[in-house]
């Protein structure tokens, strides 16, 4: 049976007219906004070999979410679930000579298996950039404002990225000294703002300074007072440090004007393994999903062979062309101003005469109907307020 | 500006909700007298200003309120844990709201032993996520089974060996000739909030989230 004819798979879907207008936007806004700043694309297959997610037992995305297929020889392939793996992959294999740092730029499909009818997109459309070969905070200064300003340049007033730093968990982490799945319990209840849960994990433990810190961290975001309230909490080395080091970069990032839109999380803890440093997600009003999600990966290009330090984001293009579209920020696509009409053996006369209308910039189209009362008809439908016959002289019809 | 927006899982989730937002002072008479009506208008008092003049509370089934919340198109959700544990998602916890207590428990016939042998075990459940997880902590490889209705037919029946499913008072079970085996998970009912909406509204958000802290607090004294 062919009950599949007319649908797409579950997370697909068909974008019409002003829907690909939105797109088409946004991606011309941030593909300029990239290439103003220096960045040069790259497109990555559609499919990728699953060893190059597997990360070493930390896959990027859990197995189960990925997309598989197999080639022609029985290896296993993933319809590319991100952009950053395949990034560090082509880094390895053909840039390894490249002027340093690079700034590669990409725009392209992502594909995550969603399970259960969540309304979730299964293909999501991304542009991103990453920074390899650069450390320090110049690099995440440069990533996080341009994360912003990708943002402002499509149209978006109201957002807000927030910061945090790996850092600061790792060190807390290190401090409290316990097994690794005690370690990513704390972890799930902090990400997910869990206080019940995260209080009750700490109480079972012993009592210290730095599980006194974190029992307080997903509850540390904010603003400067975030930093304040943190100081206090922060007696190891390695925390002072990320904690400092983020100060200093929000001092920064207010400098740049963005104050009301950066906020610092200091329970901002990735789930992806690979990030080592400062990492930020954005959000936008209008929108319940992450828009903007990355950071720094100073370890990842290790994998392949090159010691690298790298930043970087990816921005959800699908999410942000949503909230143009419902903010009505898109205007539908226009019909053409005239509708040219051929009279019998004037045919030709009729196509050049719409070329020639199309070369001066006028929008219009060619009547495939046989009559011009049919060619008035249509028009009219379709909204073309003239309509041309061309015959021997051209004959003018409002409609 | 827009009201927050908050959904409640209907029933007895609801009721308690209610009879929070009474005790931190909110006109909730649109929720009581709701008719057929799914969004209510709830009036905020003076002192809270700060989250608006009013919020709106949304009515929906357990599973919908995550699903909500996830989208975004709620700020706020009330909902057991039991939904979160079978669910899942991504989306803050930030409130035990202290009521709606009870429990996942594994239950099986009460003159059998449910972890003698080596055979595989049959388990019955309206939660297959919470039961694998439960078993796959303890490293047990069992058959698991949807059940949508009573869940304690299943064993009476034949069909499983054991259930894991919601206890309040233990009571259905006995007069089934079931009884607890071992504890799974404690439930309450929960507050969840999107995390985009965290980071967007935390202003109006924190300080709701904080009355309803205190309230709860005043209760744990008062008691």
């Amino acid at each position: 049976m062919k009950k599949n004819l007319r649908n797409t798979p579950d997370g697909t879907r068909d974008l019409l007219f002003e829907e690909c207008i939105a797109r088409r936007e946004a991606e011309s806004t941030l593909s300029d906004l990239f290439l103003q700043r220096g960045f040069s694309e790259v497109m990555t297959p559609g499919m990728e070999f699953y060893d190059l997610f597997e990360g070493g037992g930390h896959p990027v995305l859990p197995v189960e979410n990925m997309y598989k297929l197999t080639d022609g020889k029985g290896r296993l392939l993933v319809m590319r679930p991100d952009s950053t793996m395949p990034i560090a992959r082509l880094t390895a294999a053909r840039l390894k000579n490249a002027p340093l740092p690079l700034r590669l730029y990409y725009m392209q499909d992502v594909y995550h298996l969603n399970h259960g009818m969540t309304g979730r997109n299964d293909q999501e459309f991304q542009a991103g950039i990453e920074v390899i070969g650069a450390a320090g905070e110049r690099a995440d200064l440069e990533v996080i404002s341009l994360a912003a300003e990708s943002l402002r340049r499509c149209g978006v007033e109201n957002f807000r990225i927030e910061i945090g730093h790996v850092g600061f968990f790792h060190s807390l982490m290190e401090e409290l000294a316990v097994d690794e799945d005690t370690r990513d319990e704390i972890r799930t209840t902090i990400e997910t703002k869990n206080y019940a849960a995260l209080g009750g994990l700490l109480d079972g433990l012993p009592a210290s300074e730095a599980a006194a810190a974190i029992r307080r961290l997903p509850r540390l975001f904010g603003g400067e007072e975030v930093l304040e309230a943190a100081a206090p909490l922060c007696r190891g080395e390695q925390t002072r440090k990320s904690l400092e080091y983020l100060a200093q970069l929000y001092k920064k990032l207010c400098g740049l004007g963005l104050g009301d839109a950066v906020m610092i999380d200091l329970g901002l803890v990735h789930r992806n393994e690979y990030y080592t440093g400062v990492i930020f997600r954005g959000y936008v009003e209008g929108s319940g999903d992450t828009v903007i999600s990355g950071g720094r990966y100073d370890t990842l290009l290790s994998r392949f062979g090159m010691d690298l330090p790298a930043t970087g984001f990816g921005v959800n293009v699908d999410a942000l062309t949503k909230v143009l579209l419902d903010g009505g920020r898109v205007d539908p696509p226009m019909p053409p101003e005239i509708l040219v009409h051929a009279q019998k053996g004037y045919e030709t006369a009729a196509l050049q005469k719409v070329n020639e209308l199309c070369g001066e910039g006028i929008l219009c189209e060619f009547s495939v109907f046989e009559t011009l009362e049919q060619a008035q008809a249509y028009a009219e439908k379709r909204c073309i307020s003239q309509v041309f016959s061309v015959g021997r002289e051209i004959d003018v019809y409002e409609i | 500006m827009k009201p927050i927006r908050i959904a409640l899982t209907k029933g007895r989730l609801e009721k308690d909700t209610v009879a929070l937002f009474d005790q931190m002072g909110m006109d909730t008479a649109a929720v009581k007298e709701k008719g057929r009506k799914l969004i209510l208008p709830v009036a905020l008092p003076e002192e809270m200003s700060g989250c608006g003049r009013t919020v709106e509370v949304v009515l929906a089934k357990a599973a919908d309120v995550i699903t909500y919340v996830e989208h975004g198109v709620c700020d706020l959700g009330v909902v057991g844990k039991d939904t979160i544990a079978e669910y899942g998602g991504s989306f803050y916890e930030v409130l035990d709201l202290g009521f709606g207590r009870c429990r996942f428990a594994l239950a099986a016939p009460k003159d059998k032993d449910f972890f003698s042998g080596y055979a595989v075990k049959t388990v019955a459940s309206k939660y297959p996520n919470v039961s694998r997880a439960y078993f796959g902590g303890k490293g047990m490889d069992v058959r698991i089974i949807k059940i949508e209705g009573s869940v304690e037919l299943a064993p009476l029946l034949g069909l499983a060996d054991g259930i894991v499913d919601i206890v309040e008072t233990g009571s259905t079970l006995k007069e089934n000739g079931l009884r607890v085996v071992e504890d799974v998970m404690p439930i309450s009912a929960r507050l969840i909030v999107n995390m985009a909406c965290m980071k967007l509204r935390k202003a109006e958000l924190e300080q709701l989230i904080a009355q309803m802290e205190q309230t709860l607090e005043k209760r744990r004294v008062s008691q």
